[in-house]
């Protein structure tokens, strides 16, 4: 459904050119959690960034169905590592409505605050509704920027390691939390990472990057069956597979 | 923070009160408190205070609403391009340090020294100032913002409107702060050297008036009326203002 | 508490300095004097020039001011920073009112003052309408005061033309009558009126005289009471002075306008037509400021009127009404 071919990208910073990207070539099935595993430096963001349409690749192509990515869309939507994602001028609601709003979607502004509602209540916020974002904890509003997502009911999920900057359990419980919502929304999600329980828990595959510049090195199939305890022994050897690849 | 500057107000009140009453400065040059008091009230109760205040007033938020449109469209035209960046830039390098009143000679060549002279003045002094900050706060815009703008839908115009201005109010807040300031400065000191036409001259004109009739307690109650708005506008106006929006948002310590 | 304590002792400090910081030496070695600019104040350019006032009080300088209208001059009278200022009747009758301490120690010129106006049509100020506008110096100035009296017996109301009024000093009042726009009439004073009547399209329709229903000085020659008081010998030597200047005019003509010519930064063409306009004269003697005082009390711009000649001129003042 996503298919990307021969994608390159570089960076110019002063007189070096800098290769972030070079031959990326993968597709994503409709439905599925992909996994980007990569270190810092191996170009995943940018990837994730090409893929939303927010940047272009020097050569290569990105589609989404048969169309190809050229800008931003509100049908695939990127939800970032940093909290503040959220509009702090609008409270937690209205964050929410807002993107519907621009988007027409639903007659009623009615229909959209009960569609928003539902979304909060689905990430366990509804309680701070009115709410403004800089009165909430990162873990929060990083569960207001999901709810934000799914209201649009985008076919694609970006994220760009969201629960990178949170404490471990708040990381566990969101974890949970969004594969809760994966398995009702029936989203494509693709999960960039350079956390390797993460991507073992959370992805179908696992697509580890090399460093500098940034390649594909191997895409690793995962198909345990949800719930995944990761203290059991054959995770813990996929553990080790792909700790090797990292740190070569 | 409020009490204490209550307490100096006072303090202050109190050593304007005791020279004046020393016996050893004439009411011509220091009037009591007193008196004072007095011509506040009976020229408002004269009803010319308070129309000469609404005159400037009318004035004031006239060139305030001109400044910021042009101000608004300048700041949008800057980012169009590279061409017209530096065009804007240019402009803001050449009339920003040009104070109103040094205008006014060549403002009275072109506009003559009826209203729309006094207009012009405060537009000048309102544009450049709003200018910068408007410019200031779209380049502190927080290039999340616009990813998040631009990945639900928004473009041009919209992305600009309900992205960019809000997120650049805490800049638009102080710059309009400023704004005021000049142009409330610039407004006193050109009414007094512009006169009145039909004996509507504002604020500064009623000042100079009391001046030439030797009415110094009449020019200090004019002088109150000045500070007290300038207060009510800093002190209440503004604070409502910021207090509604960017503290109420977590964005006021930008 | 301490730091209020400290304010206190300040504020005390303060106190004192500025109760007793106003006190002047006795003898004055200077003698300050304000005047303003134009033709009208010609007497004291020869006085200046020829330095009059020094040679009759010797060991005393004399600085001189020029400022730019009677308001600054009262103020600075008022800091006892000028002891002898030049003015008209009016604005010195409003100081008198407000309770400064000065008298009129004489009269320095009469001038020819006027309405002149640019549009067709209008022969008396009973033709002008709402849509007419006058520039003129200032209110309270003489002009001001002048106009509202002719206001006053034409039209029956002092205050009928001052909706109509603009603030504008004389150049600016010229120029903007010159533009033709928003501007149609204008009061003015030599050299001024001169030039406007000049040009084919600018008619005088009031001059001062009729405005005043009689003749009246212009300008005036105004001494505190203190310099009067602890300084006669240097107010003696003023008048003395004033009155060399004048005579210098009348009797060494050429000279004179040699004089004001470099003065004025005029042609002494220029000067010589002047000095010969009907209406303009030096002199001492003070005419018109009962007609002034009676009619500014009349309409509120004073309080009161002098009841004796005594309350606003010194004795040696030549005075007629």
């Amino acid at each position: 459904m996503i298919e990307l071919k021969e994608v390159n990208k570089s960076f110019k910073r002063d007189q070096d050119t800098l290769k972030v990207l070079e031959n990326i070539s993968f597709t994503v099935e409709k439905g599925e959690i992909l996994c980007i595993l990569g270190a810092s430096g191996s170009g995943k963001s940018t990837l994730l960034r090409l893929m939303g349409g927010f940047d272009f690749c020097d050569s290569g192509s990105i589609s989404i169905g048969s169309e190809a990515v050229v800008s931003p869309s509100p049908d695939s939507i990127l939800i970032f590592q940093d909290f503040n994602q959220l509009l702090p001028w609008k409270t937690v609601l209205q964050n929410v409505i807002y993107p519907m709003k621009v988007n027409k979607k639903y007659g009623s502004e009615q229909q959209r605050r009960d569609r928003a509602m539902e979304y909060l209540e689905m990430v366990q916020l509804a309680d701070f509704y009115n709410a403004y974002p800089h009165q909430l904890s990162g873990g929060m509003k990083q569960r207001a920027a999901i709810a934000r997502a799914l209201a649009l009911e985008p076919s694609i999920l970006l994220m760009d390691e969201p629960f990178g900057s949170l404490d471990a359990l708040t990381r566990q419980s969101l974890q949970e939390l969004l594969l809760q919502i994966w398995k009702r929304a029936g989203v494509t999600i693709i999960f960039v990472t350079h956390d390797i329980q993460e991507a073992i828990i959370l992805a179908d595959r696992i697509i580890v990057m090399d460093n500098k510049p940034g390649r594909i090195k191997d895409i690793v199939q995962n198909s345990f069956d949800r719930p995944r305890d990761i203290s059991g022994g054959d995770y813990l050897e996929l553990y080790h597979r792909l700790y090797s690849m990292l740190s070569v | 923070m409020k009490n204490k500057k209550l307490i100096w107000i006072l303090l202050l009140l109190a050593l304007w009160q005791a020279v004046a009453l020393s016996g050893r400065v004439s009411p011509l040059t220091f009037p009591s408190l007193g008196m004072i008091l007095k011509a506040l009230v009976s020229s408002i109760m004269a009803g010319e205070l308070l129309s000469q205040t609404v005159f400037s007033l009318v004035i004031i938020l006239e060139g305030l609403l001109i400044g910021t449109l042009l101000a608004l469209v300048l700041a949008i035209v800057s980012r169009t391009g590279d061409t017209m960046n530096s065009f804007v830039d240019t402009l803001i390098t050449l009339a920003h340090p040009l104070p109103g009143i040094a205008l006014l000679p060549i403002i009275i060549l072109w506009l003559g020294t009826g209203r729309s002279a006094i207009v012009f003045i405060i537009v000048h002094s309102v544009l450049w100032p709003l200018l910068l900050n408007i410019i200031a706060g779209f380049k502190a815009t927080p290039k999340l913002y616009s990813d998040v703008g631009r990945n639900i839908g928004l473009r041009g115009i919209k992305l600009f409107y309900d992205i960019y201005m809000p997120s650049s109010l805490p800049y638009l807040i102080s710059g309009f702060k400023i704004a005021w300031a000049r142009s409330w400065r610039a407004l006193i000191s050109a009414e007094m050297v512009f006169g009145a036409v039909g004996g509507k001259g504002g604020l500064g004109w009623y000042i100079f008036k009391q001046r030439v009739f030797m009415d110094t307690a009449g020019m200090f109650a004019a002088l109150l009326l000045i500070m007290l708005i300038g207060i009510l506008i800093e002190e209440v106006f503004f604070n409502k203002i910021e207090k509604q929006t960017i503290r109420r948002w977590g964005m006021a310590e930008k | 508490m301490k730091i209020s304590k400290r304010f206190l002792a300040g504020l005390l400090v303060l106190i004192m300095i500025l109760s007793t910081g106003c006190a002047k030496p006795a003898e004055t070695k200077e003698i300050t004097i304000a005047e303003q600019f134009g033709l009208a104040y010609a007497p004291l350019q020869i006085m200046k020039e020829l330095k009059l006032l020094e040679k009759n009080q010797p060991g005393v300088t004399i600085n001189w001011k020029q400022m730019g209208n009677t308001a600054a001059i009262r103020e600075a009278m008022i800091a006892k920073e000028v002891d002898i200022g030049f003015m008209a009747i009016p604005p010195f009758l409003i100081g008198w009112d407000k309770g400064m301490e000065w008298k009129i120690a004489g009269g320095l010129s009469t001038s020819p003052v006027g309405l002149v106006t640019n549009r067709s049509g209008v022969a008396s100020i009973k033709d002008l309408n709402e849509n007419d506008r006058i520039a003129l110096p200032q209110p309270g100035s003489v002009q001001h005061i002048l106009l509202s009296m002719a206001s006053e017996r034409e039209l029956g109301d002092s205050k009928k033309l001052d909706n109509m009024l603009v603030t504008m000093a004389h150049p600016d009042g010229m120029n903007a009558l010159q533009a033709k726009k928003d501007i149609t009439a204008h009061f003015t004073a030599p050299p001024y009126l001169s030039q406007e009547l000049k040009d084919q399209g600018n008619r005088m329709i009031l001059s001062g005289e009729q405005a005043m229903g009689g003749e009246f000085t212009f300008i005036v020659g105004v001494t505190s009471q203190s310099f009067y008081q602890d300084n006669p010998q240097g107010y003696k030597s003023f008048l003395k002075a004033l009155d060399e200047a004048i005579a210098y005019i009348y009797n060494n003509k050429t000279e004179a306008v040699k004089i004001l010519s470099k003065a004025y930064e005029m042609s002494e063409q220029e000067i010589e037509e002047y000095l010969d306009t009907e209406g303009v004269s030096y002199g001492t003697e003070v005419k018109g400021v009962k007609s002034f005082a009676d009619f500014m009390q009349r309409n509120g711009y004073i309080s009161k009127t002098p009841k004796d000649r005594k309350e606003i001129m010194w004795d040696e003042v030549n005075y007629e009404e």
